[in-house]
């Protein structure tokens, strides 16, 4: 039976406390966007598609493979799937921020590739541009997300301490789908991965995949690259997914700098691949998952352990903490009250946040009201969902109050412009805009680069995600564009 | 940001309610049916009549993908 929590903590600031710069953290989600065409009078390939919808890119920049003015990435991945790399972020919110901000721009592009689509393929073709996880025929892909961590993290310790965590964090984080058969799962990618962690890339699905390339000095950092979450269409879901690991993650490194143990111990599953899959076909939470150590723990229980060591260590240590995250206390709240919802069956209140759940609620009031509703309909409710381009479901259940928002419009609109100010992506975002501004400029860029030519050549190493502030070597290459101007 | 800082007040107050109300949660949730179900969800069901009257199979089989990651 999990345990209940009756307190709450919260962020308190101490005077002259020196800040613990083990906690800070850069963050990023990388999205990949599925492609469909209904309705057109002959059918184009997804290729077609993505390639309408790359052509103001590539008109700007000669390549479907970009960097945008907010700092984030935006590229055609193999196979014609859009995708979008989130600009470094120091703070969930902010990573939100600009995932949101990359669903806008999805949703835009499709807008105007429909346009001119509908001249050669007939006046009810209409582009869908899915941020889910799955497809028709069973092919999987991926929301990967990104965790910068100090480099003496032994990874085997992840292996045992973080992937219990993500296993099971499912019960919140997981997007929900059903299969032809009408089995529902929580999460989307569930049957599609297998070792817990590995430097595998493609042909097995790791869960945290640690191929080496840190994008910051490497003697210092590794890049955790976490590939077992679903495409959430919830922004709260997004903020809590990335919340709750980054505050594990926080507890992990504390733990490893000054030699303690992290409370996490005894939380390592036997099989997480296994495990995975009983989580996502076990709405409960109560499904009992094997321990490496022996006996066995519930989804729910392992939840618990990790809510409370985080909300313990977010009590004690609130000052280094506030620092970089003023809003820990709201996601211990969020989580507590998750983890109650799923123990009493509290459908209803999850719908509100919990993707799953809200489409799973729809579905059921769906069927009252449509006790033959097919299966195939079901289905294709479950992929409008996550259709940012012409979606109907999700902007309903969020007019009609049914699923919260955390971010105004106006603040993503925003977002699509402006990068996070404290990270790296302030100087790429700034060096984009600029040099889209350029005539007769050349320019590139890539994480930990920006190079410009236009009568003169220059480029500039941005090795420290966390410098916001210009190198020499960044001005140089501005004035370059400046002289152009 | 005044939308952001709403939603997280009302998930701060709503907290404390949920508390107490948790010892009689499952009993009510075991009563509900209909009514409690579709609190809401009636409008929603409107606004998507008309995706009801696409071919659905067409719909989803039409969504096909591969490579990525």
């Amino acid at each position: 039976m999990p345990q209940l929590r009756d307190s709450r903590s919260r962020v308190s600031r101490s005077e002259a406390h020196p800040v613990d710069y083990s906690l800070r953290r850069i963050i990023g989600i990388e999205t990949e966007y599925g492609i469909s065409v209904t309705g057109a009078e002959r059918d184009p390939d997804p290729g077609t598609v993505a390639m309408l919808m790359f052509r103001p890119v590539v008109a700007a920049t000669r390549s479907t493979n970009t960097y945008v003015r907010n700092g984030s990435r935006l590229y055609i991945d193999v196979g014609s799937h859009p995708e979008y790399a989130t600009a470094e972020a120091r703070t969930p919110i902010d990573a939100l921020r600009m995932d949101a901000a990359g669903e806008l721009t999805m949703h835009r592009m499709a807008a105007d590739a429909q346009t001119v689509l509908r001249r050669e393929y007939g006046p009810h073709a209409t582009v869908h541009v899915y941020k889910n996880n799955v497809d028709s025929a069973g092919h999987s892909f991926g929301c990967h997300e990104n965790y910068l961590v100090r480099r003496d993290i032994p990874l085997d310790m992840l292996g045992r301490e973080f992937v219990p965590f993500l296993v099971t964090r499912q019960l919140y984080a997981g997007a929900g789908t059903w299969d032809a058969d009408g089995n529902f799962q929580l999460s989307q990618r569930a049957d599609f991965l297998d070792d817990a962690i590995s430097s595998a890339t493609t042909r097995s699905r790791p869960m945290i995949n640690t191929r080496d390339e840190a994008l910051a000095d490497s003697d210092d950092y590794r890049r955790l690259h976490v590939i077992l979450g679903d495409s959430n269409r919830s922004q709260i879901a997004t903020w809590m997914k990335v919340t709750t690991a980054h505050l594990v993650l926080c507890v992990i490194e504390y733990a490893v700098h000054h030699g303690m143990a992290t409370g996490f111990e005894g939380m390592e599953l036997a099989d997480a691949g296994a495990a995975m899959r009983a989580v996502s076909r076990d709405r409960t939470g109560m499904a009992p998952l094997a321990l490496a150590g022996g006996g066995t723990k519930c989804a729910l229980e392992i939840q618990n352990t990790y809510l409370r060591v985080v909300d313990r260590f977010v009590r004690e240590h609130g000052d280094d903490l506030a620092l970089h995250m003023a809003d820990a206390p709201e996601c211990l709240e969020l989580w507590a009250k998750a983890l109650d919802a799923v123990h009493f069956d509290n459908l209803t209140e999850l719908s509100t946040w919990v993707d799953w759940a809200a489409k799973l609620r729809f579905v059921d009031s769906l069927r009252i009201r449509h006790p033959d509703v097919s299966m195939a309909k079901i289905r294709q409710f479950d992929l409008d969902y996550h259709d940012v381009a012409n979606g109907r479901l999700y902007d309903s259940l969020v007019s009609h109050g049914q699923l919260h928002k955390m971010l105004v419009d106006s603040d993503v609109e925003k977002a699509t412009v402006t990068p996070p100010s404290d990270t790296r992506a302030a100087l790429r975002g700034a060096f984009v805009a600029k040099a889209l501004d350029t005539p007769n400029c050349t320019w590139s860029a890539d994480w930990t680069h920006v190079a410009a030519s236009v009568d003169d050549h220059a480029e500039a190493e941005l090795l420290d995600p966390f410098r916001s502030a210009p190198t020499p070597e960044f001005q140089i290459v501005m004035a370059v564009l400046d002289a152009a101007r | 940001m005044p939308q952001e800082q709403e939603s997280r007040k009302h998930a701060i107050t709503e907290g404390t309610a949920a508390q107490e109300q948790k010892s009689e949660q499952k009993a009510t949730e075991a009563s509900t049916g209909y009514s409690d179900l579709a609190t809401g969800l009636d409008s929603v069901l409107d606004d998507i009549e008309s995706v009801l009257e696409d071919n659905a199979e067409e719909y989803v089989n039409h969504f096909v993908q591969k490579g990525g990651e």
